[in-house]
């Protein structure tokens, strides 16, 4: 048992990505999703990046369902059995092939339904990636040559998770001057504030790094050499096994047995990683 | 191992030179503390020796600086960090990785150190510092004391020969900031690094001080001995103003120092009756727990928490940081997560309010007053809250001008300092009129100048308002309590341990008692003004 490189859980969670799409399944996607859901829930750690994956899930339930509003009210019509009818809009004869309301077909509402969930499981690993890897760690796998990069990146993620606190103050903070905290007004109010305290928050950070001399020594030195080992291994190697073969797996043993062996081979770091 | 020649800074589009003509040296081994009002310049002239200013923030710099024989002129900070560690305000703003072991470790992987000597090198640090039973920790899930030190010990890993702080007690409960403290005394005397430490809280500091440098309001610069510098500063903590009420021939700084010169006097002060404290309160309740535990998630804040404020009293909230203070605050104006427990503003439950409702009632000033303003200008800031609060215009400003000498009313509210930033949104929370006031952490920022104008403002609000009001204020300044507060509820761990009249609360704890309580124990004074008060009737 041991951690994983955090570029190797990036490039496992792009792999199942890659899967996913090219499998083009529902089912599979469901799958995968399940299992890095609970991937996620037993390795990640206790700070406060492993609340990105959350945050993830809440953002792929709002597109499942934006989307699913969208493909209801308007797009190109599509033939298939009519589920029900909504008032439609007459739109100008160049506008041809388009509709708002009108019929809704089930053909309609499956095609969105699987591309939806598709989008949704790929943002779903995004947030598994992030929330697995602090991209503390990774940033400082970063060579020498990407200095620059390395010192915007650290700033720009350090700032992501205070930027959520912030909000949270400033907003029990309008409370206090008996305003309403919804509302563009409300925001307006909230961004100036939040854009500065963030600023402020990137500048120091940055001036902390280049006090403790940050890219200005030659070569770097690592305190945990973290080397590529065995499970590193296993994991690319699962995911690429995953990549290549779907399209054989699929055909061979079909959708259910490769969605229950997807399962079995995503959920499998729980058992050979540490958190 | 420092030294200022000729130095002068000026920032493009300010209106004053920020520091003129400096010219000093500072000597190796050496702890310098730097004074000034809030904006005079402090952080500046730390920045100064480093080459963070004006390397990094901008800014028109001239004369010569030299570090350890190098001049900062064509170095950068980066290439002046093997000799001179920095450490910041927020340290949390300025921690690069997430492990304790890691972030110590980050200066030496970016010089290139050899992994064996690397270890060797943290080991070390993690040691001085009493780090080590730490050293897996998440940084985020570590108190501020042990934060600060992390800071510390990340800045010293890399060896320097000097170290800058700039205001690294001022987030910190006292025993944190003791904490801190003492470890920069030890580094100064066992190490021999010089320290250069710019401070407002005096109070806890000016003990370990060879030297201080006073920065005045026009940026020109006395330095001297604690001795010479405060017997004429403006900016003096209690234990200097009481040596100086009490007339000793010398300024005294350290508790020790003066206990052994006011024998005599301390024989006197004891036979003198204490002040009486004042008859028990049977004013109307305008806030009341009762059994009251908050929880986020399954991590308890509060734990079965009970007690009334009274109309006119001033009662201060203290406790260690992370003990349940500001949960305790927000439960009044229902932001807490309350698991059980009912909380009641003159008998409604503060969850059920509206915002326009509860401004009424409770005046909240947040730990950031600047949270609570949103206008493009001073006079913008108190027009809109004449209209959010629904009275006639210019209230606002009036009270602004009553609490206070008032800035410039075009000036953007950031741009005010911190004091006048605090009375401009306890403006904006008083012209709703409540009845209950609180504040938290209204001292963070303040100078003892802006301290004492505070404690006035405090004052004159329950005193001499007709309306009776009540004020609520958690703070770790014990000196401000003791000035302000009738009664003080302390918190440890989410229960309340201590409730009682403030001078009983104060003197129990030596942590948490003020310095003149210190001097003057076994008897129970707490201020200086309540010594002269008592000294007058009977010739000193």
């Amino acid at each position: 048992m041991r951690l994983v490189h955090p570029l190797i859980w990036w490039l496992w969670a792009l792999l199942l990505a890659t899967f996913v799409i090219r499998a083009d399944n529902i089912l599979i996607a469901a799958a995968v999703a399940s299992a890095v859901t609970l991937v996620v829930v037993k390795l990640k750690s206790d700070n406060y990046w492993s609340k990105s994956f959350a945050l993830s899930i809440r953002l792929a339930l709002l597109i499942i369902v934006v989307r699913m509003l969208i493909a209801i009210t308007i797009g190109v019509p599509m033939p298939g059995q009519i589920l029900f009818r909504i008032p439609s809009i007459t739109l100008p004869s160049w506008m041809v092939g388009i509709r708002i309301g009108g019929d809704v077909t089930s053909q309609r509402l499956t095609s969105t339904f699987h591309e939806v969930i598709i989008i949704a499981t790929v943002i779903l690993l995004c947030g598994a990636a992030n929330s697995l890897a602090s991209p503390h760690r990774m940033i400082r796998s970063l060579p020498k040559a990407m200095y620059n990069l390395g010192v915007a990146l650290s700033v720009a993620t350090s700032v992501l998770p205070q930027i959520v606190k912030s909000i949270g103050r400033i907003q029990s903070a309008k409370r206090l001057r008996g305003q309403k905290t919804r509302g563009i007004r409300a925001w307006r109010g909230i961004a100036l504030p939040l854009l500065e305290e963030s600023l402020e928050r990137a500048l120091d950070l940055a001036t902390a790094m280049e006090a403790r001399g940050y890219g200005y020594h030659g070569k770097t030195t690592k305190y945990r050499v973290e080397p590529f080992t065995f499970i590193d291994l296993v994991m690319i190697a699962s995911g690429v096994y995953l990549v290549l073969l779907s399209a054989t797996l699929l055909s061979h043993f079909g959708v259910v047995v490769l969605a229950l062996f997807s399962l079995v081979i995503v959920a499998s770091p729980i058992a050979i990683v540490k958190r | 191992m420092i030294s200022f020649k000729d130095v002068s800074l000026i920032y493009p589009n300010a209106e004053r030179t920020i520091l003129e003509e400096l010219n000093f040296e500072v000597f190796e081994g050496e702890l310098v503390l730097v004074i000034g009002h809030t904006g005079a310049g402090k952080s500046s002239l730390i920045k100064l020796i480093n080459g963070l200013v004006p390397h990094h923030t901008g800014g028109i710099l001239s004369g010569e600086i030299t570090v350890a024989g190098r001049s900062t002129r064509q170095l950068k900070p980066g290439q002046l960090s093997d000799v001179i560690g920095i450490v910041g305000q927020n340290p949390i703003n300025g921690f690069v990785t997430d492990i304790v072991e890691e972030e110590i470790a980050f200066g030496l992987e970016t010089m290139g150190i050899a992994p064996e000597v690397m270890r060797k090198r943290v080991e070390e640090v993690l040691d001085l510092l009493s780090l080590a039973p730490l050293r897996n920790r998440e940084i985020a899930s570590l108190s501020g004391g042990e934060q600060q030190r992390v800071a510390i010990g990340a800045a010293l890993v890399l060896n320097p020969k000097v170290l800058l702080l700039d205001e690294p007690t001022s987030a910190l409960d006292p025993i944190a900031a003791e904490e801190v403290l003492s470890i920069l005394h030890r580094l100064v005397h066992d190490l021999g690094l010089t320290v250069i430490l710019a401070e407002h809280r005096l109070e806890r500091v000016i003990q370990f001080a060879d030297r201080i440098m006073r920065i005045g309001d026009r940026g020109d610069v006395s330095i001297g001995t604690p001795g010479e510098i405060l017997a004429h500063s403006p900016i003096a903590p209690p234990i200097v103003n009481l040596s100086k009420a009490l007339k000793l021939p010398e300024v005294s700084l350290s508790v020790r120092e003066i206990r052994r010169r006011t024998e005599s006097i301390r024989n006197v002060l004891q036979d003198i009756p204490l002040p009486q404290p004042a008859a028990d309160n049977n004013g109307e309740v305008l806030l009341s727990l009762r059994k009251v535990s908050v929880a986020y998630g399954d991590k308890y804040a509060l734990t079965n928490i009970s007690f009334d404020i009274r109309r006119g009293e001033v009662v201060a909230l203290m406790g260690r940081n992370g003990a349940g203070k500001s949960s305790l605050l927000k439960s009044a104006v229902g932001q807490s997560p309350i698991i059980s427990g009912e909380v009641l503003i003159t008998g409604r439950d503060p969850k059920n309010m509206d915002g326009k409702a509860l401004i009424k009632h409770v005046g909240y000033v947040p730990q950031e007053p600047g949270d609570l303003l949103y206008g493009e200008s001073v006079i913008d800031e108190c027009l809109l809250a004449d209209k959010d609060n629904g009275v006639a215009i210019g209230t606002t400003l009036a009270i602004y001008e009553n609490l206070m000498e008032i800035p410039n009313i075009n000036a953007h509210p950031r741009d005010l300092s911190e004091g006048q930033r605090l009375g401009l949104a306890l403006s904006v929370i008083l012209s709703a009129n409540p009845d209950l006031i609180i504040l938290d952490e209204p001292t963070r920022g303040l100078d003892y100048v802006a301290k004492s104008k505070l404690v006035k403002i405090l004052q004159n609000l329950v005193i001499d308002s007709a309306q009776n009001r009540s004020v609520v204020i958690a703070t770790h300044d014990v000196e401000l309590v003791a000035e302000v507060a009738a009664k003080v509820i302390f918190l440890a761990e989410g229960e309340i341990v201590a409730n009682g009249p403030t001078r009983d609360v104060l003197t129990a704890s030596p942590a948490f008692a003020p310095q003149v309580t210190k001097v003057l124990a076994p008897a129970q004074w707490l201020t200086v003004a309540e010594v002269v008060n008592a000294l007058g009737e009977s010739a000193i």
